[in-house]
């Protein structure tokens, strides 16, 4: 105890690392009738969290190559130790943890969060859901399975839209004209290499500034916050984020055993494409509607059209902040509360349709 | 042989009046006729007369640098329609059916003029025809019969491997039905004129149309093409045995061999029918009602007894079949993979298939020993389906252990909290 004491000291001498505890133990948190939200982003993160565990296991023993990335799953599943468990765990939890982003992102979205100062907190926020989906886009083609093959080349075909640099960014993104080993190779580099670096710096900035400014009361509950006595952050706040973090843990757990994520069969680049290929579910949304598109709008291909809305759809969302008039006095404007509740709307519906095969 | 001949068979119908093609009629092979017969008959107005200009194009025979003259003779040099007609250079006009196998053998029957046209071209077509029921119906004067332009066209002739060609593999029912699908027309034969129909219900008429299979046998696989004539009772397992090499082989090592010799009584055909050959199944075997073997056998009797024991056998390796891929089938669904056991099962069925071969046999101990194969692979699989369903308990075991602790260690943290905040 003695030592662990002198150990602190030392560290507090060179690092002022004092300081930082003192922030977390006498940080507070509001309550009020919306702060179940304040658990959604450290769900997020758990979520995150059980990736990055389980991703370095699954790197134990994947091979990211064509000939061998199918032949390394399936070892890992039927031969590997627990290698089920892991990999089923890593992929569904990849899909809980994009959830929770989006749950937490509409919520933060939905209270006004992103008004001033928290602007910076909001365009982290995005860029870390943009990178997630990122995360599984690229790590849904890594077990070069039929359907993930097929999904790729109709995704990353998408980018070939792109005017003037379409191709070069088709070329870049596939490594070559078609989706090939290098394609695969490629995308296992920006799985597990650019990916996560690029998240961490963000993510850390992002958990920096949550930690600086502390949590955002919405302007509709101020009242009751001030009323009711606020939550410390450590230990009462941090001990109710371990029982929803083990919430999730447990219906991680659920999911895995009794829905193990299916394997498929290997990708043969020559067969014809299997029918109903869809891509994960978070960009169901997207590919359902540039479906109903026609072929051509007042002489331009739907298609692009419709790639050229999401854009400026997401760059609207993006940058909200500043769009907001409102969010200079703190407070966010009916309009964009109008707008946050129909792109909740316009997501929930076209994927939900799109699983109960209404567009099919 | 029969497909062989039928792909060479259109050249048959390049013919000529005269042994030795003459100069101008017959061209260089591959190069297209040029004369005055199509360029004329082709601004004709009577549809009748211009149809063989327009369809002139497309025939093989005019593609290969053969005119109208090789068949109907006259002077295609001519201009002149008089000229060009004229009999006296060997216009014969219309060719009367009882003439087109000498006209058209004159240049198929000829191989060294055929050898023109490419190596190995068969030159029996003729020959063979003759020996047909309908070269000998032809020589009898009985103008009904098929000659060659009744299956080939007379005019626009086409390869038999041309997808267009009335003797293309699955157009050949359709061709041969145009006569013996008539029944007016075969009672006169002693033919019921439903073959056609009968055949369409078969599994080789099947596998033809619907999976585009071009070896599938059609009517000329088994009856011939130009020789065409009904297999005698000899030769019905000798036509079945060109394509089902192991079911001839067993079944000449069979005691019905020479049973059904004595009887008279077609080999394959007296179990499978002829024209409407259907998938067979196991519950055929046997003496009771639709059984095969009743027509032959009754109760009690010892092909009846061999019968029950082929029965039972074939039975009992389907049913461990299927029960196992049922097992199997359950562990995939529940999330393992069960490749192994797939192969195992793959096994099975390919030993069961060899053990239906083996009814051939009729013989209980050959059919035993692929039934056996049969029961050492299912046991196999079944051994690593029950492996996976341990590991699906122990995996929800494991699940309900842990999600145990999850929620004590919940609740834990809840009484933990309920006491900081009190």
């Amino acid at each position: 105890m003695k030592l662990a004491t002198k150990a602190w000291r030392a560290l507090d001498e060179r690092l002022g690392v004092q300081g930082v505890l003192e922030l977390a133990l006498h940080k507070e948190v509001p309550r009020h009738r919306h702060s179940w939200a304040y658990y959604l982003g450290g769900l997020t993160l758990f979520f995150f969290a059980v990736q990055i565990v389980t991703g370095i296991l699954l790197l134990l023993y994947y091979r990211p190559t064509a000939e061998a990335a199918f032949e390394s799953v399936q070892f890992i599943v039927t031969r590997v130790p627990f290698g089920w468990l892991v990999r089923s765990v890593h992929s569904w939890s990849a899909n809980l943890m994009i959830l929770a982003a989006f749950a937490h992102m509409f919520s933060v979205y939905l209270l006004g969060a992103y008004v001033k100062p928290r602007e910076l907190t909001w365009w982290t926020g995005v860029a870390v859901l943009g990178l997630g989906m990122g995360f599984g886009f690229s790590g849904y083609l890594l077990p070069w399975n039929e359907l993930s093959f097929f999904a790729t080349r109709v995704g990353t075909d998408m980018v070939s839209k792109v005017p003037l640099l379409g191709h070069w960014l088709l070329r870049l993104l596939r490594g070559g004209e078609e989706v090939t080993g290098a394609t695969l190779t490629r995308f296992f580099g920006i799985h597990v290499a650019v990916l996560p670096m690029i998240t961490a710096a963000l993510l850390g900035l992002h958990l920096t500034l949550v930690q600086r400014q502390g949590m955002h009361v919405p302007s509709s509950r101020e009242a009751e916050a001030r009323r009711r006595p606020p939550l410390k952050f450590f230990p009462n706040f941090a001990l109710r984020d371990a029982v929803v973090w083990l919430g999730g843990l447990a219906v991680l757990a659920a999911l895995a055993a009794f829905f193990p994520w299916e394997l498929g069969a290997k990708a043969d680049p020559f067969a014809s494409a299997p029918a109903g290929i869809k891509p994960e579910w978070y960009f169901l949304f997207m590919f359902e509607t540039l479906k109903l598109l026609p072929a051509h709008v007042v002489g331009i291909e739907g298609e692009l059209l419709g790639l050229a809305a999401f854009s400026v759809a997401g760059a609207v969302w993006f940058l909200v902040p500043l769009l907001d008039r409102g969010g200079a006095s703190g407070r966010h404007s009916r309009f964009f509360l109008l707008l946050g509740w129909i792109a909740l709307g316009f997501i929930v519906s076209f994927t939900a349709l799109s699983f109960l095969g209404v567009f099919e | 042989m029969s497909r062989s001949l039928l792909l060479a068979a259109p050249l048959l119908v390049v013919a000529s009046a005269i042994a030795a093609p003459r100069p101008g009629t017959v061209g260089a092979p591959g190069k297209t006729a040029q004369d005055s017969c199509t360029a004329c008959h082709a601004g004709l107005d009577d549809r009748r007369l211009q149809a063989p200009a327009q369809a002139a194009s497309d025939d093989i025979h005019h593609r290969q640098g053969v005119s109208c003259a090789g068949c109907h003779g006259g002077d295609p040099t001519s201009g002149d329609a008089a000229v060009a007609m004229d009999p006296a250079r060997g216009f014969v006009g219309r060719i009367e059916s009882g003439q087109e196998p000498a006209r058209c053998g004159s240049c198929h029957s000829d191989a060294a003029f055929m050898t023109r046209y490419g190596a190995n071209i068969p030159t029996d077509q003729e020959s063979q025809y003759r020996t047909s029921r309908h070269g000998q119906g032809l020589a009898k004067g009985d103008r009904n019969v098929a000659t060659c332009s009744s299956c080939h066209g007379a005019h626009g002739v086409l390869p038999a491997n041309d997808p267009r060609s009335a003797v293309y593999a699955s157009r050949v029912v359709d061709t041969c039905g145009r006569c013996h699908g008539n029944v007016a027309l075969m009672t006169g034969y002693g033919l019921k004129g439903d073959e056609l129909a009968q055949y369409r219900q078969s599994v080789h008429y099947a596998a033809l149309t619907t999976k585009n299979d071009l070896s599938a046998p059609t009517c000329n696989d088994c009856h011939g093409s130009h020789g065409a004539a009904p297999p005698g009772i000899e030769s019905v397992s000798n036509v079945c045995g060109t394509c089902h090499l192991t079911q001839r082989e067993r079944f000449d090592l069979s005691p019905h061999k020479d049973a059904f010799a004595a009887i008279e009584q077609p080999a394959c055909e007296a179990c499978h029918g002829n024209h409407a050959v259907i998938e067979p199944n196991d519950g055929w075997i046997g003496v009771g009602e639709g059984q095969v073997c009743g027509s032959c056998h009754s109760v009690g009797d010892a092909g009846a007894e061999a019968a029950g024991g082929l029965s039972s056998a074939l039975a009992g390796a389907s049913h461990a079949i299927l029960a196992t891929s049922r097992r199997v089938d359950a562990a995939r669904r529940a999330g393992m993979l069960m490749e192994e056991a797939e192969v195992r099962l793959e096994e099975a069925q390919q030993a069961l298939v060899l053990a239906r071969n083996e009814i051939h046999t009729v013989t209980l101990a050959r059919m035993s020993e692929q039934t056996q194969a049969v029961g050492r692979a299912t046991a196999g699989a079944d051994q690593l389906a029950a492996a996976a369903e341990a590991e699906i308990r122990f995996r929800r075991t494991g699940l309900f252990v842990s999600l145990g602790v999850i929620l004590l260690a919940m609740l834990a943290l809840a009484l933990k909290i309920r006491a900081l905040e009190r």
